[in-house]
């Protein structure tokens, strides 16, 4: 029989996260979350052989999934056009590693003082405003123009399609700081730096790493784009190439690691978001 | 000694045609050193804004507020706040929360262990010094805001509606917990509250408020004898003194 209700009483706690303190019940309600994920892949890449066996669209558009898979140890042994898939992802990870780094790293400093003070929000917003709704692809040729087409453009170009996210979260997070908070710590007369330190950095974590969240995403969307216009090695290049030359295998092999990174990258920044900022909804 | 010296707050007008708001007006009121004094009065009359004054996070627009020698400018460790909703930093523990002041004050986030570890067990926290402050009860939470704005020794400890988000039982644990910790450091207190029995049962003296724009209604000394326990409540001479300020309360309102 088992105990219907076990799992109903998890949900419940689930929803009141002020009581869910016992650690017991929680956990053994979420077995679950181990391997459901797994079922779902599962059950996707089955639909996909199906669909691909019974031939309901041709071979060559849709390679089944033992197709892709020895695409994929073939680029990633032989190699695809004199690229092995280590290297093109590598080139493209490197990019977005550093463009991104970039972005972060001078993002959340400019948007702490862009909240903090006027005059500095009143000359760096326009040129924010006037660039974030551009479309990176929209200022490539610029970018081509002016730095080649080596490495540099690349993380140039990740560096400004990013970092418009990274200074509106950081600003929106110290400009959300609760004003008792503030007047807690101005009491016991906390100087400038005190303040920045103990309140309103803290205050605004939660929504520094959603905007990095946002901006990885992103961050791939200009990358693999300007690849395929401007590159001669990276994902973005291979998938363009190979689908020029119909090899629709090589299209998969690089969606399915552009798609695998990401994935992994955004664990790697929840990872950190769970140590940082454990209080996360609950304050 | 703290005195208001026909203190007036009027808040600007806002940009979206709002009026301008006179909030406190003509305040005039003095307090004792260790006196134990509550304002009571209807919703939106200007309590806080009269706290947040004499706390220095508001300027008045009239009159100045003295504090010893001093005119109230800025906020100081020596008026620490207690807010209604429990202002704790949630990414620090307990005891980093208590000793917040402090390390403020140092400049130092180590070296007040002892002093934190005396306050977590006066305040009956002991056990939950590393706990965050979202794993505690409404309650518990606001024992650490009043260690943590106790842990400075202040001469004044300014509470707005401390208790007023708290359940029956907890609020009268926290009543009878506060007249403990007043009996032993006897700060002065202002403490604001809507409720009329609390206001009797903690105070000195009662201030009623008239509606906004606020001012001395009228004052009440509370003679009744201390310590006072959860059946002073009952007692002919607490009736009284309620049904006093009940009345004025009323009259007010019109
Ligand atoms: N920052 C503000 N700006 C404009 N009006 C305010 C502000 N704070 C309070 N008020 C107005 O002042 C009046 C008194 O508010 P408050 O002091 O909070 O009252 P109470 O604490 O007695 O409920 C209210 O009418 C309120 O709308
Ligand atoms: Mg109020």
């Amino acid at each position: 029989m088992g105990y219907p209700w076990g799992n109903q009483k998890a949900e419940i706690i689930d929803e009141m996260p002020m009581a869910a303190t016992d650690m017991t019940i929680m956990e053994s309600g979420r077995n679950y979350r181990g391997y459901v994920p797994w079922i779902a892949a599962l059950v996707a890449l089955i639909v996909w052989e199906v669909v691909a066996a019974l031939h309901l669209v041709s071979a060559v558009a849709l390679p089944s999934p033992v197709q892709v898979f020895r695409d994929l140890i073939a680029t990633a042994t032989v190699g695809y056009s004199g690229q092995t898939l280590l290297s093109s992802t590598l080139f493209s990870f490197g990019r977005i590693a550093v463009g991104f780094a970039l972005a972060v790293l001078v993002g959340i400093p400019i948007g702490f003082w862009m909240a903090t003070t006027d005059w500095v929000f009143l000359i760096i917003d326009p040129f924010l405003q006037f660039l974030r709704p551009i479309p990176p692809l929209a200022y490539l040729p610029l970018i081509v123009a002016w730095f080649g087409i080596g490495e540099l453009p690349k993380v140039i170009l990740i560096f400004f399609c990013t970092i418009p996210i990274v200074i509106i979260s950081a600003m929106s997070g110290v400009k959300g700081v609760q004003e008792n908070r503030k007047r807690v710590a101005e009491c016991f007369g906390a100087n400038r730096w005190q303040m920045f330190r103990y309140v309103i950095l803290p205050s605004a974590l939660p929504e520094v790493f959603t905007g990095m969240r946002v901006g990885i995403g992103v961050a791939w969307t200009c990358l693999v784009a300007a690849e395929m216009i401007a590159a001669s090695r990276g994902l973005g290049w291979m998938i363009m190439s190979a689908g020029g030359q119909l090899q629709i295998g090589v299209v998969f092999v690089g969606i399915i690691i552009i798609g695998l990174l990401g994935y992994g990258m955004e664990l790697g920044i929840r990872t950190l978001e769970k140590k940082m900022v454990p209080w996360k909804g609950r304050a | 000694m703290i005195q208001f010296e026909d203190v007036g707050k009027m808040y600007p007008a806002t940009s979206k045609g709002g009026e301008p708001t006179i909030a406190v007006q003509e305040f005039s009121l003095r307090i004792e050193d260790g006196e134990f004094c509550s304002i009571v009065g209807p919703s939106g009359c200007g309590k806080t804004t009269i706290l947040n004054m004499l706390a220095g996070f508001e300027t008045p627009t009239r009159g100045q507020i003295v504090v010893g020698d001093d005119v109230v400018t800025k906020p100081g460790p020596e008026r620490t706040v207690v807010f209604q909703r429990p202002s704790l930093l949630p990414w620090m523990t307990v005891s980093d929360n208590i000793g917040f002041g402090l390390t403020i004050r140092d400049k130092n986030p180590k070296g007040h262990q002892q002093e934190i570890m005396q306050m977590v067990e006066e305040m009956g926290l002991s056990g939950f010094e590393s706990h965050f402050p979202y794993q505690l009860s409404g309650g518990m939470q606001q024992r650490v805001s009043i260690a943590r704005a106790l842990i400075t020794d202040p001469t004044s400890l300014l509470m707005d509606e401390p208790f007023g988000a708290l359940d029956a039982q907890t609020r009268s644990d926290m009543q009878r917990f506060l007249l403990e910790l007043w009996k032993t450091s006897q700060p002065t207190v202002l403490f604001i509250t809507h409720d009329v029995d609390e206001a009797i049962l903690l105070s000195d003296r009662v201030v009623v408020m008239t509606p906004r724009p606020g001012m001395v209604a009228e004052e009440f000394s509370i003679e009744l004898k201390r310590p006072r326990k959860w059946d002073s409540i009952l007692s002919t001479e607490f009736l009284r003194y309620k049904k006093q300020i009940l009345s004025v309360l009323r009259q007010e309102a019109g």
